[in-house]
């Protein structure tokens, strides 16, 4: 009976900790890592000097399930898919190759959202909160499944214009080393 | 068998009858003590843990049952008092939103899956076969498996909910809400699979009532002599068997697809229908309240029979009347769905079936108040209970008439004055006629007596409880307040009835807190019981309290729908069954007249380890489809062992002239 009830909390802990994070659901609050100082939003190797080491941020929702799917909302009510489309690119650039200009590590990303990239990119930082920043960051890398699976979106409740987040095959993101502007 | 026998199982008068002239023999003291020795050893269970993993008794099964479905009752109160006391005051930050929506999903999935249904099929798998006069229930191997299903299930919930997993779309999960686009992440899944595992179990339990009820019934006992608890027990086995596989389809082989498989059952923008959904749902969701509430009326005959020392007037009338429940609870489901754009022609079908079967539950309660004005009732707790059953679920049923109507449910739809009304039908119509039953058949199962005064301070205040806790919430509705908005502004000026309202909750808590001490010391130390304790007329008072592993030494006749006042004590019996191994007596469906003698299977684990190979395949594929695969080959391996077994154990043998009628014991 011992042996039972100490697997039975085993597997309640594995659960807790496979479970948790996940599953949490987070309003206005302002995030474990908020705004990513300048010195990690470097994209190019190209430098005077020696080379610095950016430390790396990790996005704080990519293995949140809630803050994903509000990411894909916003994705939507934000008109992200006006130039972007549904993440395969258009006007904009597509957000599901693995041709990132600007970079695909999540303080990359937070910085093309915040701040604006030339050639069109708006700058959101005055129009969204940090929080809902992570929020789009974490849903464009679900687009090509660079975060956990189980915090990654289904079907969508409107037409299949791409397979579900949750089956696309793993994006493999080119080493961020281009120059700005030399890609298309 | 005599032809004298026959003659006499061929009498289908419902007046009592008398036993055929030829002269009876008289079995002696010492040949009744001795064949229940054998009896015992035969139907006892190993000892230990695996003994009582590997048991199959009905009776051990469905005490585990009841247990198990009442924690869960007193778990879904707690979730209710915290969203009552949530709401209490405007803006109360007791629980926020999140938290708040999982606990009211968890408490309506944890009331109407985890509680109503199993409590009322476990009470139907302990008395059925009692109250039959069989040795045991049809398929006691599946009985077990049916449980342990039920108990993943109960688990799986609470360690979801208590790992921020809960359910949070309501416990009627509409798409699109429930669906991969608004409910992301893996709480709808653990609904969808709970749900899965109490349907597979609440089948179980069908299965094995109708089974038992048609072929296992002791001689005499003709369809026209059925106990009436017995009748709504089947009416609800067969709703059950019409009703579960709707909902278990819905929620797995469509809601658990759309959301782990992307199919799009549930998307309009690729044809699928979200209507659908509410369809098939409630095509279940509705007939499940008569399933809640028919063992709760067929509760309150023998109730109001045994302390009104009277039977009970129109037995055809209310077994008519649980048929035809049983029958128009499947054409009334769109009742729930009148804010959606359906046709007005099915807008006024349903709100006249709705309207239709308030008819024979007004029938049955209309029989129970002649014999209730005709006899001398003695108010015992289980008395009261049922006067509180009058008075809260005809006044649930009232308003049940006033939604019926489309014009009122438009008003009122989606409001607090419908919570008011569901918890006044399930309360008054399910739960009070429960409590009754406890406070009748707790000696039966134990021995021993439930404390009297006690018990009417927990009669008396759970109804007063119950009025006060929900008769505001009529007016709150009237006034607007919707359901499941986790609080509200002070200018509403709903704070007052909201604050009342949550006084009455508070009373129902501390009532069910003095009937779990009651229940706790009564098993103890209460006074015992003898066979039976109420001088009542069913077979289940027949046999000793509790009753033994083989339920009776020898199956009983019977010559009457009362066979204990029809006959007097000791009953008639009719021996030839073997004790030396599990057998019991299948009789024909109409006549109850012996035909086999069936060899029943000894302890078993098998219905264990298939519930759970069951659960790693349905907890599994939530997180990977490779649980699938597992669990494929773990239940064929089951269901290998589980049959390799029966094809030893099971043998059926046609019952020849070793059958006898005997007088008296």
């Amino acid at each position: 009976m011992s042996s039972a009830s100490s697997s039975l909390v085993m597997l309640v802990g594995l659960l807790v900790t496979a479970g948790c994070e996940r599953e949490n659901h987070h309003f206005s609050e302002v995030p474990p890592t908020a705004t990513p100082s300048a010195s990690a939003l470097v994209v190019s190797e190209l430098q005077p000097g020696p080379a610095t080491i950016a430390p790396k941020i990790d996005a704080p929702y990519d293995d949140n399930a809630y803050a994903v799917s509000e990411g894909k909302t916003l994705f939507t009510s934000m008109n992200c898919s006006g130039c972007h489309f549904e993440g395969g690119g258009g006007i904009g650039p597509a957000l599901m190759d693995d041709e990132w200009i600007y970079g695909s590590e999540p303080q990359q990303i937070f910085a093309s959202i915040a701040e604006g990239r030339p050639n069109g990119m708006p700058a959101w930082e005055y129009r969204l909160s940090t929080q809902q920043i992570w929020e789009l960051v974490s849903f464009v890398r679900s687009l090509s499944s660079l975060n956990p699976k189980g915090a990654r979106g289904g079907r969508d409740d409107h037409m299949m214009l791409k397979p579900p987040e949750v089956s696309t095959p793993k994006g493999k993101p080119k080493t961020a080393s281009a120059l700005p502007g030399t890609q298309h | 068998m005599t032809s004298a026998g026959r003659r006499l199982l061929h009498n289908d008068s419902p007046t009592p009858g008398t036993l055929p002239g030829s002269a009876p023999e008289l079995l002696s003291e010492e040949t009744v003590l001795e064949q229940a020795r054998l009896l015992d050893i035969t139907w006892r269970d190993g000892g230990g843990l695996w003994g009582w993993l590997t048991t199959v008794d009905h009776k051990l099964i469905a005490r585990r049952y009841v247990v198990t479905a009442f924690l869960m009752f007193i778990a879904g109160g707690i979730e209710a008092a915290m969203m009552r006391l949530q709401l209490a005051r405007p803006e109360n930050t007791f629980l926020g939103p999140d938290r708040y929506n999982q606990i009211f999903t968890v408490h309506g999935t944890t009331m109407m899956f985890l509680f109503a249904v199993p409590i009322m099929t476990a009470m139907g798998l302990y008395l059925v076969p009692l109250m039959v006069g069989a040795r045991s229930i049809a398929f006691p191997r599946l009985n077990a498996f049916g449980y342990y299903a039920y108990l993943v299930g109960v688990v799986f919930l609470y360690v979801s909910l208590f790992i921020n997993m809960g359910p949070d779309a309501g416990w009627t999960a509409y798409v699109p809400l429930s669906g991969p686009q608004y409910s992301p992440g893996h709480r709808l899944d653990v609904w969808a699979q709970v749900v899965t595992f109490t349907e597979i179990a609440a089948l179980c339990a069908a299965v094995n009532i109708i089974v038992t009820v048609f072929k296992l019934r002791a001689p005499g006992i003709s369809l026209n002599r059925i106990p009436l608890f017995v009748w709504s027990q089947l009416v609800v086995s067969f709703m059950i068997v019409f009703a579960m596989p709707a909902v278990a389809t819905a929620s797995t082989l469509q809601l658990a697809a759309d959301r782990a498989l992307s199919t799009q059952w549930f998307n309009p923008a690729e044809g699928g229908d979200a209507l659908l959904w509410q369809h098939i749902f409630w095509f279940f969701g509705h007939p499940e309240v008569y399933i809640i509430f028919l063992p709760g009326l067929g509760f309150i005959s023998p109730i109001i029979e045994t302390f009104c020392r009277r039977r009970v007037f129109g037995y055809l009338a209310i077994v008519l009347a649980n048929i035809t429940t049983g029958f128009f609870a499947f054409g009334l489901w769109v009742h729930h769905m009148f804010a959606t754009p359906i046709p007005e022609l099915g807008q006024s079908l349903f709100t006249a079936a709705s309207l239709v079967i308030a008819i024979p539950t007004g029938v049955q309660i209309f029989c129970w108040l002649v014999t209730l004005l005709s006899g001398r009732p003695r108010l015992t707790t289980a008395m009261i209970f049922i006067l509180g059953f009058f008075i809260t679920f005809v006044n649930g049923g009232l308003t049940g008439v006033m939604v019926a109507s489309v014009a009122f449910d438009k008003q009122v739809h989606d409001t607090f004055f419908v919570v008011a009304h569901f918890h006044y039908v399930l309360l008054g119509g399910a739960v009070m006629p429960l409590f009754a039953a406890f406070y009748y058949w707790f000696p039966k199962a134990t021995g021993r007596l439930l404390d009297e005064s006690l018990g009417k301070w927990h009669a008396w205040l759970f109804i007063l409880g119950v009025n006060v806790a929900f008769f505001p919430m009529h007016i709150l509705g009237l006034n607007g307040m919707p359901r499941r908005v986790y609080t509200y502004l002070a200018s509403t000026g709903w704070g007052p009835l909201n604050a009342l309202s949550t006084i009455g909750a508070v009373v129902v808590v501390i009532s069910v807190a003095l009937f779990v001490v009651n229940a706790a010391m009564s098993a103890r130390v209460g006074r015992p019981a003898g066979a039976n304790p109420w001088d009542s007329y069913g077979l289940e008072w027949a046999t000793t309290s509790p009753p033994p592993n083989y339920n009776f030494v020898n199956t009983p006749i019977v010559l009457g729908r009362h066979p204990l006042w029809d006959t007097g004590s000791p009953l008639p019996v009719i021996t030839g069954l073997r004790a030396d191994r599990r057998e019991v007596l299948v009789t024909t469906a109409f006549d109850a007249e012996p035909d086999y003698r069936h060899r029943q299977p000894n302890a078993s684990i098998w219905p264990l380890f298939l519930a759970l190979c069951m659960a790693e395949f349905w907890i599994g594929s939530i997180f990977t489809p490779w649980a699938v695969v597992g669990g494929f080959g773990l239940t064929l391996l089951g269901m290998l062992g589980w049959g390799w077994q029966s094809s030893r154990q099971i043998e059926v043998e046609r019952v020849d002239t070793d059958l006898q009628i005997i007088d008296t014991v």
